[in-house]
C-alpha cells in the first residue's frame, strides 16, 4: 500500500512539481484515478449516514391522519327543529407519536336539521387558515337564521356553509361532512379533516 | 456557470482556501499512518448527521425519553439503523482516538513542535468519553439509568464539593426530568461543540507543524508528499472502511425485527434495584479496577488515578524528547492498555460465571421484551409513560412480588416442580390455585396432607383434612370410591367456577349443568356449608368463605388479611397480614395495586399479544 503514493507523488503536472522528468501522461491518469476514487469513496462513506438520516427524518410523511372516523354523535331529537346548528365535539382515541390518549376531543362539527329526517354537518375548521368558525344567531331580517363567522379574518358563511361575501378570504365554502341517520334517530357522521387554503376540498391523508 | 463559480470564488475566497487545504504538501509521503485525523473528522460528521435526526425525535423527560427512543427504534423507518450507526460510530471514534494517540507515542511524533497536537487529541479523547457517558443516559432504559446513576453518584466521593456537584449534574437531589435536559444539553450542545472545536484546533496546529517540517525537509532535500489526491484517496478509503465497520456492527443482530441495532432495555424504574447494571465497554476496565478499592477509597480509582493519567498524558510530549522518557512513555502506555484490556476481559468472564448476574440479565431481557408487547397492546403508551405499563403488568410483577412476599413459605411450582420454590416450603403450592385440578387434588385424601397442600401447615391435622379423609374412608368401606371421585371432581368444578379463571372460561361455560350439580353437592350431600359460607348458605366464622373462591376479589382479600373472619380468623396459621388497614394504605405492607397484581398473576390474568 505504500506504492501508490510513492509513484504518484509528487504529481508532475501540478504546479509545484519538483521532479519534472516523470512521464506526464501516466501520472495524469494515475492522478485522475486517485481523485476519482477519493471523491467516490468519500461520498459513499458520507452518504450512508446521510441517507439513513434523511429516511428517518422524512418519516412523518408516512404517518396517516386520523380521518374518516364514523361516529354516532347524537340522536335526532337533540337537534332543534328550526334548523339552528348545534356544535358537537368529536371524541375519539388520539395518537400522538408514542402516546395514546383514549377518548379525547379531536375536533368538532356543527349539526343542523334540514328536514324531519335529514341532518347536515359542517366542519368547524375555517377552510381559509384553519381557525374555528362560530355560529352567531341572526339579528336582522337578512340573516334571520344566523350565520357561521370566523373571527380570524372575518369570513362569513350561511348555515349551509356557503360563503356570504363575494370577497371572502376563504377559498371555498365550509366543508360539509357525510351524515347518516341510522335506526330512524341515530345521527352518524363521517368525521374528516381537510387541507386549508385550497379552493378544492381535499381530505388530509 | 463558470462565471458564477468564478464570482463565488472571487468574493468568498473559497477556492483559494480549498486549494490551500488540499494542495498542501505533506512532510513525507502519503501514508495510511496519516488517516486518523480525517477518520475522526468523518465520524464526527456521522455523529452530527445521525445525532441531529435523533434529536428531532428525542423528548427529554422521565416520562417521554424512553418512549421517544422506542418510537425512533421501532416505529420510524430506518430509526433503528440511525440509532445503531450513532451508537457504534461513537465507540469507533474512541478506538480511533486511542489508535492515534498510541501511534503518536510510539513514533515519538508527539515531540516538539507537535506537543499541542498531541494534547488536542487527548482532550478529544476526554470529550469523547464525556459524550459516551452523557449520550448513554438519554435512552433512559434500565441499564443506562442504573449505570449512569452509579457513575454520577461517584461525585459524592469528592470531599466538600461532591454533594453539590451531584446536584448540579443531576439537576436536583435525584435523577429525573432535569437530569435528561442537562445531559441532552451537555451532549448535543457543549461537548459536541467542544469536540468540533478540538478537531479544528488540532487541524490548525498540525498544519502549522507540518508546514515547518516541510520547510525543513525541502532544505534537506527530503521527500515531500501531497495531500491531493495521494493522501486524500487513502483518507477517503479509510473513512469508507470505518463506515463499513460501523455498519457491520450496527447490523450484527439482523436487519429487521425487535433485536436489530442497539438493544433498548425496559424503561428505567428509579424505585427498583437493577442488578444487571454494567458500564459501557470503554469504562469496564476502570469499573473493575475500582473494585480493588473498598469504600470511600473508590475516590482513588475514580478520580485520583484518572486525573494523574491525564496529567501524565500532558507531560508525555516532553518526556519523549529523551530516550529514557520515550521508553517510559512506551512502558506506561503498554501497562495502561494491557491493564484495561485484562481488567475488562476479567470483568466480562466474571459476569459470565456469575449466576446472580445472569439471572438479573435474563430478567432484564424478559422485561425488555415484555414492555414491547405491552406498548403494542391496544392500550398503547399512556401519558404517564411506558413504565406504568410494566408496573401494572401481572406477568412480570407477579413473580417479583410473589418472590418477595409469598415465597418464604409458598411454592409456585408446576407438575415438574419448576417455578418459584419457597425458601422453606411450609404452605400450599399456589400454582394453579383454585383451578379444577388444584381443588380436585385438595379434596383428595391422599393429597390434602402432602406438602403441596396442608402438609406443612397447622391444618395438616385440622378439621378439613380430617373430613376429607373421612369421606374417602367411608367411601372405601362402602366400595364407592369411583362415585366419590366423580362427586368431588364435580364439587371442584363448581367451586372453581367461582374463581372465573381465564384459562377455564370455555370449560365453565360448557359445564353449566355440572356446576349446578356441584353446587348442590356442596350445600347438601357433602355438607360443606356446615362450616363454610357458600353464597346464601352457611355462615362466616368457622372456615374460609367459599363464595367466589379464588376470584380476584377473594384472593386480594385473603392476602390482605387471612385472619379476617371471612377466612381463617384466629385459626390463621402463620400467614402474615399484608393489608390490615384498608383505610390507611400507608400502614400496610402491600398496596391495593400490589394485591391486585399478585391476585392477577396467580390467576394467570394478564395481557398476551395475539
Amino acid at each position: 500500500m505504500e506504492n501508490t503514493p510513492e509513484k504518484s507523488s509528487p504529481a508532475c503536472c501540478c504546479s509545484t512539481g519538483n521532479s519534472s522528468e516523470d512521464i506526464c501522461g501516466q501520472e495524469d491518469r494515475r492522478g485522475f484515478l486517485a481523485k476519482a476514487v477519493a471523491v467516490v469513496a468519500g461520498t459513499v462513506a458520507l452518504a450512508v449516514p446521510a441517507v439513513v438520516g434523511i429516511v428517518a427524518a422524512l418519516n412523518p410523511l408516512r404517518q396517516k391522519s386520523q380521518s374518516g372516523l364514523l361516529l354516532r354523535l347524537t340522536s335526532l331529537d337533540a337537534l332543534p327543529e328550526d334548523g339552528t346548528p348545534r356544535k358537537f365535539p368529536i371524541i375519539a382515541d388520539r395518537t400522538d407519536a408514542w402516546n395514546r390518549f383514549p377518548n379525547e376531543p379531536i375536533g368538532a362539527v356543527y349539526l343542523r336539521r334540514t328536514g324531519a329526517k335529514s341532518v347536515e354537518a359542517v366542519q368547524t375548521v375555517c377552510p381559509h387558515a384553519g381557525c374555528s368558525v362560530q355560529f352567531t344567531a341572526g339579528s336582522g331580517e337578512e340573516d334571520a337564521g344566523g350565520k357561521f363567522f370566523c373571527p380570524c379574518h372575518a369570513a362569513s358563511f350561511d348555515l349551509a356553509g356557503k360563503r356570504l361575501d363575494a370577497t371572502s378570504p376563504s377559498p371555498r365554502d365550509l366543508d360539509t361532512l357525510e351524515v347518516e341517520i341510522r335506526n330512524e334517530t341515530d345521527v352518524w357522521v363521517k368525521f374528516e379533516d381537510f387541507q386549508t387554503g385550497t379552493a378544492k376540498k381535499v381530505a388530509k391523508a | 456557470m463558470n462565471a458564477l463559480l468564478r464570482w463565488i470564488d472571487d468574493r468568498s475566497g473559497l477556492g483559494e482556501g480549498l486549494r490551500k487545504c488540499s494542495d498542501r504538501p505533506l512532510p513525507g509521503r502519503a501514508c495510511w499512518c496519516r488517516v486518523w485525523p480525517c477518520t475522526l473528522a468523518f465520524t464526527f460528521c456521522v455523529q452530527a448527521i445521525t445525532g441531529f435526526v435523533m434529536w428531532m425525535y428525542f423528548s427529554p423527560s422521565a416520562q417521554t425519553a424512553w418512549e421517544s427512543v422506542y418510537f425512533l427504534q421501532h416505529e420510524v423507518a430506518g430509526g433503528w439503523l440511525l440509532r445503531a450507526i450513532h451508537h457504534y460510530s461513537a465507540q469507533v471514534t474512541l478506538v480511533l482516538i486511542a489508535i492515534y494517540l498510541v501511534q503518536m507515542i510510539v513514533t515519538r511524533s508527539l515531540r516538539a513542535p507537535r506537543e499541542m497536537v498531541f494534547w488536542s487529541v487527548v482532550v478529544m479523547g476526554l470529550l469523547c468519553l464525556g459524550l459516551l457517558l452523557t449520550g448513554d443516559l438519554l435512552a433512559w432504559d434500565q441499564n443506562s439509568f442504573a449505570s449512569t446513576k452509579v457513575r454520577v453518584n461517584f461525585l459524592n466521593l469528592l470531599p466538600g464539593v461532591g454533594a453539590g456537584l451531584f446536584k448540579l449534574a443531576a439537576g436536583g437531589p435525584a435523577f429525573g426530568h432535569l437530569t435528561l435536559t442537562r445531559f441532552l444539553a451537555l451532549h448535543v450542545g457543549l461537548l459536541s461543540s467542544l469536540f468540533l472545536l478540538m478537531l479544528i484546533v488540532r487541524c490548525m496546529l498540525a498544519y502549522r507543524a507540518d508546514k515547518a517540517k516541510v520547510a525543513e525537509l525541502t532544505e534537506q532535500g527530503g521527500r515531500i508528499g501531497r495531500f491531493w489526491p495521494n493522501q486524500a484517496v487513502i483518507n477517503a478509503v479509510a473513512c469508507l472502511l470505518v463506515m463499513v465497520v460501523v455498519l457491520l456492527l450496527a447490523c450484527q443482530h439482523g436487519l429487521s425485527g425487535d433485536h436489530a441495532g442497539v438493544a433498548l432495555g425496559a424503561p428505567a424504574d428509579p424505585s427498583v434495584a437493577f442488578d444487571a447494571a454494567r458500564p459501557e465497554w470503554a469504562f469496564l476496565g476502570l469499573y473493575e479496577f475500582s473494585h480493588l478499592f473498598p469504600g470511600t477509597m473508590a475516590i482513588v480509582p475514580i478520580f485520583v488515578i484518572p486525573k494523574l493519567l491525564v496529567l501524565f498524558a500532558f507531560v508525555m510530549p516532553f518526556l519523549a524528547r529523551s530516550n529514557v522518557g520515550h521508553r517510559l512513555n512506551l512502558g506506561f502506555t503498554a501497562v495502561l492498555l494491557l491493564g484495561l484490556v485484562v481488567l475488562s476481559l476479567y470483568s466480562v468472564s466474571k459476569d459470565k460465571k456469575d449466576e446472580g448476574f445472569q439471572a438479573a440479565l435474563a430478567t432484564a431481557n424478559g422485561q425488555a421484551e415484555r414492555v414491547l408487547e405491552l406498548v403494542r397492546s391496544p392500550q398503547g403508551i399512556p401519558v404517564s409513560g411506558a413504565l406504568t405499563l410494566l408496573r401494572n403488568d401481572p406477568k412480570t410483577q407477579g413473580p417479583v412480588l410473589f418472590t418477595a412476599h409469598c415465597a418464604a413459605c409458598h411454592d409456585f411450582a408446576d407438575a415438574e416442580g419448576k417455578g418459584i420454590l419457597a425458601e422453606k416450603s411450609s404452605a400450599p403450592n399456589l400454582h394453579g390455585f383454585a383451578s379444577r385440578e388444584w381443588l380436585t387434588g385438595f379434596l383428595n385424601a391422599e393429597k390434602i396432607a402432602t406438602p403441596a397442600y396442608f402438609g406443612n401447615t397447622a391444618f395438616k391435622k385440622g378439621k378439613m383434612a380430617g373430613t376429607v379423609k373421612q369421606w374417602w374412608d367411608d367411601a372405601e368401606a362402602d366400595d364407592m370410591v369411583d362415585d366419590i371421585r366423580e362427586e368431588l371432581a364435580t364439587v371442584a368444578v363448581a367451586l372453581s367456577a367461582g374463581a372465573e379463571l381465564k384459562s377455564q372460561a370455555e370449560a365453565d361455560e360448557k359445564d353449566a349443568q355440572l356446576i349446578a350439580d356441584g353446587k348442590d353437592l356442596i350445600t347438601d350431600l357433602y355438607g360443606c356449608t356446615d362450616c363454610h359460607k357458600f353464597h346464601d348458605n352457611g355462615r362466616l366464622g368457622e372456615a374460609p368463605d367459599l363464595t367466589g373462591y379464588g376470584s380476584r376479589e377473594w384472593l386480594m382479600a385473603i392476602v390482605a388479611n387471612p385472619a379476617h373472619k371471612r377466612f381463617y380468623g384466629d385459626r390463621n396459621d402463620r400467614m402474615p397480614i399484608y393489608a390490615e388497614f384498608p383505610e390507611e394504605p400507608a400502614k400496610n405492607t402491600l398496596s391495593n395495586q400490589e394485591l391486585g397484581l399478585i391476585a392477577d398473576w396467580l390467576r394467570g390474568e394478564w395481557y398476551e399479544a395475539p
